[in-house]
Parts: C-alpha cells; structure tokens; sequence
C-alpha cells in the first residue's frame, strides 16, 4: 500500500469514527444530563413562576411543556397541531412555553425577546401566534427582522415605544436566557422538545401521537 | 537538485497509474455531473411548467432543490446554471473517454481544461457558501456536482504540475501528486464538516 492510500484510508477512518462518536453522544446526551430516557425532569425546571401558559387546566392533573424556537420550522410545522390540541382540550391541559432560541437561526433569540417584550404588556399569546403564522416572512433571514416584529406588535395595539425599549432590555435578554438553561438542565437537545407531566416526550411523530399521550395522562 | 531527486521520489504514484486516474475521473466525473447537471435542468423546467412541482429531491427542509433552484444564485450568469453544467461536464466527459481511449491530448487543451475546471471550482465554492450560509439548503444534485467538479479540478491541476519544466516555481507543487487522494478527502472532508456544523441543531433534532 502507498503512503497516499494508508493516509487516505487513515482519514476516512478517522472521519467515520468522528460521526460515530458524535452521535453517540448526541443520542446519550438527549435525555441523559438529568436521567434516562423518558424519566422524570424536575416539575420546578420545567414549569418556572413565570413561565407563559397558553392554557390553564384548574386542577392541574396534566401539563404540556414545549421548548421552542420561533424560527425552527420543525416548530413552526407543530404550530398548527398545537393549536388545534389547545382549541380540544383548553381547560383540561396545562400548555407551558419555554424559550429555546438556537444560535444558528439568525432571528431566533431576537424573536423570543419579542415575544418576551409582548409578555411584559400581558400579550405572549398574541405575539406568539403571529410569530408561527409570518414564520416564512421572517424566518431564515441574514438581517435583524427588528422591524418587522416591531410592526408585529403595532398591529397588536401593544405601545410600540415601550416594545422597542423592552426589546433591548437587558433583563428580557436574561429572561430568554434563563429559559433556554432550564431547557439545557432537562436535557433539552433541539427544538421542539416537549414534556409531558415531567416526561420527555421521544416517541412522538403525529398529532395522533401528541393526542394519545394526552389521552394517557388525562386518563391516568 | 537533489531535493527535486526527493521530492520525485517520494511521489508514491507513477505518472502512468496518476495518467490513468485523470483519465477515469474526467470520463466518470463528467458523466455524473452532466446527469446531475441534466437531471437539475429537467427539474427547472418541471418547476417552470408547474409552480406547485415538489422536485424529486425536495426531502426535507434542509435537503431541498426546490427552495435552491428559485434562488437568484441557480442562475449567477443569467442563465441557470445546470444550463453551464451540460456544456461543461459534455467537454470535460469527451476528453476524459478520448484520454481512456489512449489519446494524447495537445497542451492547449489541458490548459483549456484547467482553465475551465479552476473556474468550476470557483463557482463552486461561491455555490457551496450561498447554499450553506445564505439559502441555508442543501440540493442533493447540486452537491453531486460540487464532489465532481472538485474532483476533476484536482487531478486536472496535479496533472498539470507535473507537466510544468523545473525551472518553473509552481513545479514544486508537483510533488503534491503523491498525494492526490488523500487531498481529495481532505477537501471533501472540510465541506462535510461545514455542512455538520452548519445545520447541526438540525441534525440533533432529527435524533
């Protein structure tokens, strides 16, 4: 064998052996960093004083967390299907919004500040559905998409003056932030990645899925 | 001269077996990207005649020609792209079979061929940054034809170097022969790694 083909074969290899590794830990990491597959994460680390709720189930027997991020489309594909799950059960489930803006997506953190600045006026849900249904418009852009989520808020009737201040406040940024640590310590990997009642839900594909799961818990 | 002494003998591969892979790559590498290339062109018009055509190789959001090809880079030069592809996998096959064939090609036509490769390549690597950092898709025969053309810019260049007189400056380069798969993979291996990175939360939450 020449040197150029043992070098050769010595880097495919090593590449190989690289992927390999990486998922592997990839896979181990998913759920692992607090327990196993499946396990139960922290009900205070999912569900903070302050987290927004987009419903409220009174006696509080089944809770939904979703991390997310406002540009994934994967998110953006589950939008529909979340509300469609909210508009069955509505007081029956608790559904909890957790941040978890991923740093490759241009726009991502800065979204997640704009619906936080929407919080701080009561209207999370509002900016939260406009962000998923203008997804495309914004989403995948190289610029700041400032502007636009400025008139997002403006058709909201939200005070604009104050939705830009609160844009760049510091303690929004911190809030954005603390959600996503609270994802990273229940093992959060990618978005979306939904909790139910403390569970990391890793099986599911569907809407029919989700709905099942559901059924289960309220079942339960 | 000593050092050109070593350096030609450290070249691990004889000029008639590094002839020989030219030739395969060109014949081969040409054949790929003109069916990429003709493949893509297909696609363009399928997606031309119906704007609702999903593209066969529209797989996910990442791995997607439709969102690729109606991007103003699918055609940089005013006329897309797979259009350029024909015509230059079309030459770049004929001299590779011509070469299997035992033709000796004239000097002209290997600096024909450089030229033409070294441009290819560039625009390759244009296409590979837009796809990567500014569309943020992949077109899976789009990346066919960045493998090939990287291929056949290689062992085009390496063929050259080791034509050039000693006296040149760039003839030390040809020493590089020696190594010309593992260069290959090195290149191919940046691109996967960029590719990884890249859209890595992507990957992850496919797991």
């Amino acid at each position: 064998m020449t040197r150029n083909t043992r070098l050769t074969l010595a880097m495919i290899l090593v590449v190989i052996l690289a992927l390999l590794g990486l998922t592997a830990v990839n896979r181990n990491s998913g759920p692992r960093p607090t327990s196993g597959a499946g396990a139960e994460v922290d009900p205070a680390v999912l569900v903070r004083e302050d987290s927004h709720r987009l419903s409220t189930a009174p006696d509080g027997k089944v809770t939904l967390v979703e991390f997310l991020d406002f540009e994934c489309e994967a998110c953006g594909a589950v939008y529909p299907a979340i509300k469609e799950i909210l508009d069955t059960y509505q007081d029956r489930l608790t559904f909890v919004v957790r941040y978890f803006p991923i740093p490759s997506h241009p726009n991502a953190e800065l979204a997640a500040r704009a619906a936080q600045a929407a919080a701080e006026q009561g209207r999370f849900a509002e900016m939260y559905t406009v962000l998923f249904e203008n997804q495309e418009a914004w989403g995948h852009q190289r610029t700041p998409q400032t502007e636009t989520f400025v008139e997002y808020a403006r058709t909201l009737g939200l005070d604009v003056d104050r939705f830009r201040r609160d844009l760049d406040d510091p303690a929004v940024a911190a809030r954005v932030a603390s959600d996503r640590a609270d994802g990273e310590t229940a093992g959060v990997q990618g978005t979306p990645t939904f909790f139910l009642n403390g569970r990391q839900l890793t099986e599911i594909r569907t809407q029919a899925d989700m709905i099942a799961a559901i059924d289960a818990a309220l079942a339960r | 001269m000593t050092a050109t002494a070593e350096r030609r003998g450290d070249t691990t591969a004889p000029a008639g077996f590094l002839a020989r892979v030219t030739a395969w790559v060109l014949a081969l590498g040409g054949g790929v990207g003109l069916l990429a290339a003709g493949t893509l062109t297909v696609e363009k018009i399928n997606l031309l005649a119906d704007a609702d055509y999903v593209p066969t190789c529209s797989i996910n959001p990442i791995l997607s020609c439709g969102s690729v090809m109606t991007t103003p880079q699918a055609a940089a030069f005013g006329i897309p792209n797979p259009l350029l592809g024909i015509a230059g996998f079309a030459v770049v096959t004929t001299l590779g079979v011509l070469l299997l064939g035992g033709v000796r090609l004239p000097r002209w036509a290997w600096l024909g061929l450089q030229a033409g490769a070294t441009f290819g390549v560039v625009f390759v690597h244009w296409l590979i940054y837009q796809s990567l950092y500014v569309i943020s898709a992949l077109c899976p025969y789009c990346m066919v034809v960045w493998v090939v053309t990287i291929a056949i810019f290689l062992y085009t260049t390496l063929r050259n170097l080791r034509e050039l007189p000693s006296s040149s400056p760039l003839s030390r380069l040809a020493g590089l022969a020696g190594y010309h798969s593992v260069i290959l993979v090195a290149w191919y291996v940046v691109i996967l790694l960029a590719i990884l990175v890249r859209f890595w939360d992507y990957w992850s939450t496919l797991g």
